[in-house]
């Protein structure tokens, strides 16, 4: 939970008292209205829908990467939906929660990814569509690709927007020792 | 319907299992489909292998081959050859293979394949429940023509596209409707119903048979076929993978061979599955397997429908059984009959007062929701519609639709998610004839009033014999004992001092002698007499005990909730007391706060205001560490129960101080005021964070609240400040900013008409000029969807001049809110509180 203060916009201030107290309140909500999904599958740097030139030079010394796709489920959606009835603070910490959860689902997808690297693999820092000049269009390629309405239940609306809204896709990128040359020494596994 | 009839009467006269096919998808690939290529295109690029397959499926002994049309739905394909060819081919080709292998002692069939559309529909995403209802009508509309034998709707993953599907289904052919879904490990949907949900919307909506595929090898579905055979006596369907998939060299593998799969299948048969098959990683050695080891055909008694039925309603994500032996709570509060500020809200489209009203009375403890829409001069089919759409979106209670109104009635339990109660129909025959083909044909569980022609009958004996007559019309279109509820009907004990009684034996003999629930809305027994909530407390503990399945009551009066929770206590129905002792704190803290005034049938009781207490931290202090809120000269608990955002005690402060003899608008005044005013300025100068303002405002809110009734009961109150009206714009679905802004300015003391989101610019303009509006406020969140934030500007500056907007949203800056048109921009919700005093002086 180490985003949560900075999801909530308190500039790295801990909550305290009835904020704190409400915090542990609604955690205990969302752990029973969320049902996390993941779903990956390695392809070769070549296959990678729509790569602009710094998503490539991102991936540059990876022949291979996963495709990932990670969410909470419809059921955070709907608890927020709930919560903004009755309280805008509410609704705003379920959002928070949400947030920091997502990052920690990823966080142990990677992990997961991890233990089914050959010896000598390793694993980049992840990469979305619309960071840098990857097009957010490339989204839909992507989650097709993993056929994640099926296997994860995430699908685009018309507008790009990723449904739930607690999902993220990603792209990561897979180094090697032998094809390490030293350079772009990122976060790795 | 010949067809379908058909079809029911081949089932029930095999004495074996029904065999479908088994994966398409796995032996496509096995012939080289690449990932990401449409299989579809296949039926006019590779038909040879297309038919092979089949071929391969109807050799190993199935009676049915899935045409290759599973993602041929106009909303999911895109592939360059026409939809319609794609599908026709598809039926070409799988009849070609079927009649090739038929015989007249063993005729073959072939399945319109229909899989879900990728798209996750409203509210949870975009998707119009009546797009996704167009895209598969086309899809049937084609496959029917060209001939198939029956339509599968497969692999769902969502209740509301499922309905979507088997609604096109059933609505755009003559043709039998198999339904299957797929469940997760944990046993639930994508968007979480359970198999309970499944069936009671399956049942309702009257597939010719129902069940599971994909998602799981068939030794974990095996509990799962269980429930649904104890769940309906529609045939069940399984269609299981060869296992969970594993990655073995980047290549997604099922590990469970033939034999394995084939003794997993029988036991699924043992459980109740009539019509098995495969699905991923299945091969037509599986079926050959599968057919094979079915022990010899004859002898065998395979299992006829379950003949003790649960009565289930069921919502997305919830069904609930009304057990015979059980009493429930319908929240009765969404019926704007004698409430003033419901009716003002229904025609104005404020949402948020409605959905308010739901999400308080679940909390309350309500477990099914009456939603009553009927205000003359509205267009009820399209109020009722809307209405059961937004409360479906923030509360998984099934709802009560309540509606006189046949065209409403009709369009609202189309766009229902799940089966709902129906409130109502009688013995009359116009209404028998007007309301029993809707419910049959959508599913529901059918409240019906024990009166007739001759009105409502003095005794048992004669309501008995309507509630029989009912019965026997309703089975005319198919529908079960236990699709009905009978209203028992109370009346007013002070002008007949039978009406309670009757209503007891008529409680007690629609139960013993016709086997079927019962329910009432308790409160009309006290018409006419003082001490009303005492009194239906009691008649509802009599009815209790008569057995009455569901009481139509006010879940937010203490009186009732005391008698329902009492009951079950009492009766040993909540075992060990544990809902009675959750709930007895929230009884101490009425006693405290007593005098509020109930707002259910016109009666003065005590409410529940906040059934939980909560956050009772010893040293509460809601402000940052670098923050100094503490003020000296405002000592007065309500100042400082809002500065920390406590809720309960901020209520109960301000009900003290109006005890004490303050008058309202001092309590407003000198303690509401300033306690936000601080805050809101603690805000703006960074010492506070964005939610401890929020929950100071939703502290404020419940003082507010509690001043609201004071002044309520008094007739007197300043009026509030506005109208606003907020609105998330056309083609945005996420909304949090827009209600944050509406909490805030709310607890400000504005009124705000809440347009909710995905808002078109026509709406938020009539809404605008009805409410003679000067302030609307827009939000956007993506940049593809600030077009229709500045659409909506210039419809307003056209035909509403003196009507002031203002904006804000993630992608939203002065200087791009200037350029679209706006008159304000706000960087957050305080910006937008400061706005609006600004407008409104």
């Amino acid at each position: 939970m180490k985003e949560l203060s900075a999801y909530l916009r308190m500039g790295g201030c801990e909550p305290r008292g009835a904020l704190a107290g409400r915090i542990e309140e609604l955690k205990a909500e969302i752990l029973k209205a969320m049902r996390p999904r993941r779903t990956w599958r390695r392809v070769s740097v070549a296959d990678i829908p729509r790569p602009g030139s710094s998503l490539l030079r991102h991936l540059a010394g990876c022949r291979d990467a996963y495709l990932v796709c990670g969410t909470l489920g419809t059921g955070v959606d709907a608890l927020q939906r709930r919560l903004s009835v009755t309280s805008g603070a509410d609704a705003l910490i379920v959002q928070a929660l949400g947030a920091a959860y997502m990052e920690s689902w990823m966080d142990e997808m990677e992990d997961a990814i991890r233990a089914e690297l050959a010896p000598g693999e390793s694993i980049i820092l992840r990469y979305s569509p619309g960071y840098g000049d990857w097009p957010l269009a490339a989204q839909r390629d992507l989650l097709e690709m993993l056929d994640s309405s099926r296997t994860v239940g995430v699908s685009l609306t018309d507008n790009m927007l990723m449904v739930p809204s607690k999902s993220v896709s990603a792209v990561i990128g897979v180094r090697s020792q032998e094809l390490e040359s030293g350079v772009h020494s990122r976060r790795g596994g | 319907m010949e067809k379908r009839c058909a079809f029911r009467k081949f089932l029930d006269g095999l004495k074996r299992p029904f065999y479908l096919d088994g994966g398409m998808g796995t032996e496509l690939q096995a012939r080289g489909l690449a990932p990401g290529e449409i299989p579809e295109l296949w039926n006019l690029t590779r038909p040879d292998d297309i038919r092979a397959v089949h071929a391969a499926y109807l050799a190993a002994g199935a009676d049915v081959v899935y045409a290759n049309t599973f993602g041929a739905n106009p909303a999911k394909y895109h592939g360059d050859a026409p939809l319609e060819d794609v599908v026709k081919a598809a039926i070409r080709i799988a009849k070609e293979a079927v009649a090739a292998a038929s015989t007249p002692e063993r005729p073959r069939f072939v399945a319109l394949d229909v899989g879900p559309t990728g798209r996750l529909l409203k509210p949870a995403g975009d998707f119009e429940f009546d797009a996704a209802y167009e895209s598969f009508a086309e899809q049937v509309r084609i496959g029917a023509a060209a001939g198939a034998d029956l339509v599968v709707v497969e692999t769902m993953g969502d209740t509301y596209e499922l309905k979507a599907a088997v609604l096109a289904a059933k609505e755009n052919s003559d043709l039998p409707v198999v339904a299957t879904v797929a469940l997760g490990e944990d046993g639930t949907l994508l968007t979480g119903g359970d198999v309970e949900c499944v069936a009671a919307l399956l049942d309702g909506l009257k597939v010719d048979a129902m069940g599971l595929n994909c998602g799981l090898g068939p030794d974990k579905m095996l509990p799962y076929v269980k429930r649904l055979a104890a769940a309906t006596d529609i045939p069940v369907v399984v269609k299981a993978n060869a296992g969970l998939p594993v990655v073995v060299d980047g290549k997604t593998v099922f590990n469970v061979g033939p034999a394995e799969f084939a003794a997993d299948v029988a036991q699924l048969v043992e459980a109740g599955a009539r019509i098995v098959g495969g699905c991923c990683g299945t091969t037509p050695a599986h079926i050959a397997e599968v057919v094979r080891s079915q022990p010899p055909t004859a002898a065998r008694r395979l299992p006829t429908g379950n003949p003790h039925l649960p009565t289930t309603i069921s919502s997305g994500t919830r069904a609930l059984n009304l057990s015979i032996d059980d009493t429930f709570v319908i929240g009765e509060r969404i019926n704007p009959t004698g409430k003033k500020r419901l009716k003002q809200a229904l025609t104005e489209g404020d949402s948020a007062y409605v959905l308010r009203e739901a999400v308080s009375q679940a909390e309350a403890g309500a477990q099914v929701l009456d939603v009553n829409t009927g205000v003359p001069g509205l267009n009820e089919a399209e109020v009722l519609t809307r209405t059961v759409e937004s409360v479906q979106s923030v509360t998984d209670l099934p709802l009560q639709i309540d509606t006189s109104d046949p065209k409403a009635l009709e369009s609202a339990m189309r766009h229902y998610n799940g089966k709902p109660l129906v409130n109502s129909v009688n013995g009359k025959e116009e209404s028998l004839a007007a309301v029993l083909p809707i419910v049959a044909k959508y599913g529901g569980v059918l409240v019906a009033l024990l009166l007739d022609e001759g009105g409502i009958p003095p005794t048992a004996d004669e309501r008995i014999a309507i509630a029989k007559r009912i019965l026997a019309r309703g089975a005319e279109y198919g529908m079960k004992p236990s699709d009905f509820v009978f209203d028992a009907l109370s009346l007013a004990v002070s002008a007949d001092a039978t009406s309670a009684n009757v209503a007891l034996e008529t409680i007690r003999r629609v139960r013993n002698e016709l086997g079927c629930r019962t329910i009432m809305g308790v409160s009309n027994i006290s018409f006419g007499l003082p001490g009303r909530p005492q009194l239906n407390a009691s008649f509802y503990t009599l009815a209790m005990g008569a057995g009455l399945t569901a009481g139509i009551i006010n879940p937010l009066s203490v009186e009732m909730m005391t008698a329902y929770r009492a009951f079950r206590a009492l009766t040993g129905r909540d075992r060990s007391c544990g809902e009675w002792i959750e709930f007895a704190p929230s009884l101490v803290n009425v006693a405290v706060g007593s005098g509020s005034v109930g707002l259910g049938s016109g009666s003065v009781g005590s409410t529940l205001s906040d059934p939980k207490p909560t956050l009772t931290d010893p040293k509460p202090t809601l402000t940052g560490p670098n923050s100094t809120l503490s003020d000296p000269k405002s000592p007065s608990p309500l100042f400082a129960a809002i500065k920390r955002g406590l809720k309960a005690d901020a209520a109960s402060a301000a009900r003290a101080e109006l005890d004490s003899g303050r008058a309202p608008v001092d309590v407003i005044d000198g303690g509401i005021v300033p306690a936000l005013e601080e805050v809101g300025k603690g805000f703006e100068e960074k010492r506070v964070f964005l939610p401890q303002l929020l929950m100071a405002a939703d502290a404020a809110g419940a003082a507010f609240d509690v001043i609201r009734s004071a002044l309520a009961r008094t007739g007197g109150g300043t009026a509030p400040k506005g109208p606003i009206i907020v609105a998330t714009v056309k083609g945005d679905i996420h909304d949090i900013g827009k209600n944050i802004v509406r909490a805030l300015l709310e607890n400000y003391g504005f009124k705000v008409i809440d347009l909710g989101r995905d808002v078109p610019p026509e709406r938020i303009l009539e809404a605008a000029r009805r409410e003679n509006c000067r302030l609307v406020g827009l939000s956007a969140l993506m940049t593809t969807t600030v077009g229709f934030m500045e659409e909506t500007i210039k419809l307003l500056r056209k035909e509403l001049p003196d009507c002031r907007t203002m904006v804000g949203g993630a992608v939203l800056t002065a200087d791009y809110a200037e350029k679209i048109g706006a008159d304000f921009y706000s960087k957050d919700a305080m910006g937008a509180v400061r706005t609006a005093e600004k407008v409104f002086g």
